[in-house]
């Protein structure tokens, strides 16, 4: 019989569509419906961050880097923070750090949450969407109580936080934890088990170990290749060496893995902020050097922490003026959108959308 | 190892590839000469001991007086980190490229080309993802670098 | 002879003074029998567009519940009549076409679906004798004209000169094609126990008790209906097989490139397509127009198809969608070798006397 003559054709996944996070085009070359080769083309949210904030002092950089993650702000405030604070060599006040604790880990659990309700969109169940968000409102209305903002906070400062928490904070964020974790078995019974959903997802876009290390992908989709690898406990900083918690770990790589590790990372973060709110002691929110016109003297550093993506870092370089000289940001997603064609091709579209949706690909890391 | 082992090891093993630098605070800082890089990576990643394996960072710096490439290390295996840099004058803003021994620094030295003409050397694919793909106004993360007064207009 | 539906009592004075009316304008007997039939055709046709229209009111409402918000409230109340200011305002859309687009298949696609979709009708009984032709064919003819909707979504992929149209067209049309198979074989097993293909047969043999219903005929009944339920989702382009309607996957379907009230057919025909699979349903194996004596009879039929339709719709909120060749796999590896095990089964117990 002779063979049927065939082409590739080039589709583009354009940047503006429904299932990319943020405006990331992706051209794929395709033969039938498996996809050949995909070439991602990023660059439509560069907003030369890192440029600007070279002429702002360092308190004005604050709400600059909250831009470069805009879903987990916390975590960017805190790394430039600690950047600067591992440089000046401060010492943060005790209340200080277990705010910061109770805030970050807050603003993981939105952000998984997030994932969830959008990853849940992508494959089509459209109804979480609405769940996770609702969860959502919880967390983020605390965050509105305590500094006035529900997306980007520029609340914390280098060497403590700006605000104190309110009254009835610690009520509110209690009641929202128990809430949040018996809804987390409504939103497991949905589509743990349902046969769809394992069809979609399990054994689906494999991340193979050697990969994610050989490409530097860190965060849950390392940890769900099966490397036990978190900076909270690998590299502590801040007070995590204090809280009992454990870090989830799962062996097969695929999407399924990397959806439930998500979904017990949740659970961990809501035992730390237990223990903060159980542990948390009086006393300034400040240290006394942290002002507007703070000079940090000349050293460089690079500061790394654990965000809800992976590793998120910042290579701070101060020549002892009132501005920094040199500011690199280093977001996980940039490195899980440098490994999607290596693991991604050889699939149908319908995969590379569920695989697009749980790693987790924030744009704005990417650009900058 | 601690950090402080760390630096011994180093201290003891690598003293004439890596000079360390009294600027880095807390992770140690080491300067590599440009010549050496390629040799002092394999080193790194292939030590028994060491086994750096993961990149996390590599970022230019103009300080104003030269170019700096800055490279930021871990070892997933033995949880370490290290940070090591690369002075080089302006005139001679050249590295090697070091994807062979670590795939992720890729699209960094990609960006790092991009924005402030640090040229790399064996490089697969330099060419412009952040910036717009008719930009033609320099590199724009240089100090130098002043941003034209321009505003402009598609083209229809 | 009467052109009429011979109907119940809430109806017989409405038909029987419509007919004499007619006869009293002496006009020919083929010419009484044209415009009653055009009469009752305008009466099915504009029960069926408040259908259509109240369904979709009912879809936002109950997705709506489902996701813990509350849809529309403005227009009246709970907003009643949100669906009619929707329609108004998609009449006065600008219908932009192509200009490369195929003309006359462009403009006969939807035209196709909607005409189709309502065809489908005359066979269908709303209640005791509401029913506008008791062909001795009924649901062969339903499923026959059901099928037309794949001529239309293959006009509406080629017609729009988009090779995404193209592509979401051909995998719809082999998506209703696989699973017309196991659909098929559901209904034969019940038309098999009845004996007869005429719909007013169907429903007449399920009359008497509650468990007359073929859905409670052990064990091919439940079989058949659940097995009718997942190819009808198929059928009517729904989650979890709703791969032609999905914006998440790259290819948009094959009504992208529709505006206005050509779109807004399209969009109407789903939902009487919808709402046709739930009639079989009910006709079939819930009993028809059957019910307790003081209510109406088609009370009864909207009723339980709105209840069939109601499981389509909260089918829609929950799941997530299937991949195009695992829903193929599904439709071939599994649900035709189960329907057909299920009709020779069913055709065993007819065979050897079993049934109750």
């Amino acid at each position: 019989m002779r063979e049927l003559h065939t082409e590739e054709f080039i589709v583009n996944m354009g940047p503006q569509h429904p299932s990319t996070h943020g405006v990331c085009r992706l051209v794929l070359t395709m033969d039938g419906e498996k996809i050949v080769k995909i070439e991602p083309v990023i660059g439509y949210l560069h907003r030369a961050i890192e440029k600007v904030m070279e002429n702002r002092t360092y308190m004005q950089c604050i709400p600059m880097m909250d831009r470069i993650e805009y879903v987990t702000s916390m975590s960017c405030e805190y790394v430039f923070s600690l950047a600067a604070e591992r440089i000046a060599e401060m010492v943060i006040p005790e209340r200080a750090e277990y705010l910061r604790v109770i805030m970050l880990e807050l603003n993981r659990i939105a952000s998984h949450l997030l994932f969830y309700g959008v990853t849940a969109m992508d494959i089509g169940a459209l109804t979480p969407f609405l769940y996770g968000f609702r969860e959502r409102e919880l967390i983020v209305d605390l965050f509105e109580m305590t500094c006035g903002q529900r997306l980007t906070y520029n609340y914390i400062r280098i060497g403590g936080v700006s605000r104190d928490i309110p009254n009835g904070f610690e009520q509110k964020c209690r009641k929202a934890l128990e809430i949040i974790s018996k809804k987390l078995s409504d939103y497991e019974g949905l589509l743990n088990e349902n046969p769809i959903w394992l069809k979609r997802t399990k054994g689906v876009a494999i991340l193979p170990k050697e990969l994610a290390i050989a490409y530097g992908v860190s965060g849950p989709n390392l940890r769900a290749s099966g490397i036990q690898y978190d900076l909270r406990r690998n590299d502590p900083y801040s007070i995590y060496d204090r809280f009992d918690f454990e870090i989830p770990v799962r062996y097969n790589g695929d999407c399924f893995d990397r959806y439930l590790l998500r979904l017990d990372e949740i659970k961990q973060s809501i035992r730390i902020i237990t223990q903060a709110l159980d542990g948390l002691p009086e006393g300034d929110i400040k240290n006394k050097k942290s002002r507007q016109t703070f000079k940090a003297p000349a050293g460089e550093t690079y500061a790394r922490i654990e965000n809800s993506r992976g590793e998120l870092g910042v290579y701070l370089i101060s020549d002892g003026g009132k501005k920094p000289l040199r500011v690199k940001t280093r977001g996980a997603s940039f490195n899980h959108v440098q490994v999607l064609p290596h693991f991604g091709t050889d699939m149908l579209i319908a995969d590379l959308v569920a695989n697009f949706a749980t790693l987790d690909i924030i744009m704005p890391e990417v650009d900058r | 190892m601690t950090r402080d082992e760390l630096k011994a090891y180093i201290a003891e093993r690598y003293s004439d590839f890596l000079k360390p630098l009294e600027t880095g605070k807390y992770d140690p800082l080491y300067e590599v000469d440009v010549t050496k890089l390629v040799e002092v990576a394999h080193a790194l990643k292939e030590d028994e001991n060491l086994k750096f394996d993961f990149l996390c960072n590599l970022g230019g710096v103009d300080t104003g007086k030269h170019f700096e490439a800055v490279y930021n290390i871990a070892s997933i295996t033995n949880n370490l980190r290290l940070d090591f840099k690369v002075i080089m004058p302006y005139d001679q803003a050249e590295v090697e490229s070091l994807q062979e021994i670590w795939p992720a620094i890729n699209w960094y030295e990609r960006e790092m080309w991009e924005l402030y003409g640090i040229n790399v050397k064996n490089h697969d694919n330099l060419t412009r993802f952040l910036l717009p793909e008719d930009w033609d106004q320099g590199y724009p993360m240089r100090k130098d670098w002043d941003a034209p007064d321009f505003k402009r207009k598609p083209e229809l | 002879m009467s052109y009429w539906p011979i109907a119940t009592l809430e109806f017989a004075p409405l038909f029987s003074w419509l007919h004499e009316k007619l006869q009293a304008t002496g006009l020919s007997e083929t010419w009484v029998a044209t415009v009653s039939y055009i009469v009752l055709g305008s009466i099915v046709f504009g029960v069926l567009s408040l259908v259509a229209l109240y369904l979709v009111w009912w879809e936002r409402k109950i997705s709506a519940h489902v996701q813990q918000r509350f849809g529309p409230m403005r227009h009246g109340w709970h907003g009643w009549y949100q669906t009619i200011m929707d329609a108004i305002k998609l009449l006065e859309k600008e219908d932009v076409v192509i200009e490369k687009r195929d003309k006359i298949v462009f403009f006969w696609a939807p035209v196709i679906c909607f005409v189709a979709s309502f065809l489908a009708y005359v066979a269908i009984p709303w209640g005791d004798g509401l029913i506008v032709a008791d062909l001795n064919i009924g649901i062969l003819y339903i499923m026959a004209i059901t099928t037309f909707t794949v001529i239309s979504l293959l006009m509406a992929g080629w017609g729009s000169n988009n090779k995404y149209a193209l592509l979401g067209g051909m995998r719809s049309a082999a998506q209703i094609v696989s699973y017309e198979v196991p659909m098929m074989a559901s209904v034969l097993t019940i038309v098999l126990f009845v004996g007869s293909m005429s719909m007013v047969d169907i429903v007449k043999a399920q009359t008497g008790w509650v468990w007359n219903w073929y859905i409670f005929k052990f064990p091919f009944g439940p079989i058949a209906f659940i097995t009718y339920i997942i190819a009808a989702t198929a059928e009517a382009n729904r989650v979890p097989f709703d791969i032609p309607e999905a914006e998440q996957e790259l290819v948009a379907g094959y009504n992208v490139e529709y505006s206005g009230m050509k779109f807004a057919m399209f969009y109407m025909a789903e939902f009487i397509n919808m709402f046709t699979v739930s009639a079989i349903a009910t006709t079939l194996f819930l009993g028809g127009w059957n019910g307790f004596a003081f209510i109406p009879s088609w009370i009864w039929f909207l009723v339980k198809t709105l209840g069939v339709v109601l499981l389509l719709m909260l089918f829609r909120w929950t799941y997530p969608r299937l991949r195009v060749d695992q829903l193929m796999e599904f439709a071939w590896k599994f649900m035709i070798p189960v329907t057909f095990a299920n009709l020779i089964l069913a055709s065993v117990i007819k065979y050897l006397g079993w049934y109750w």
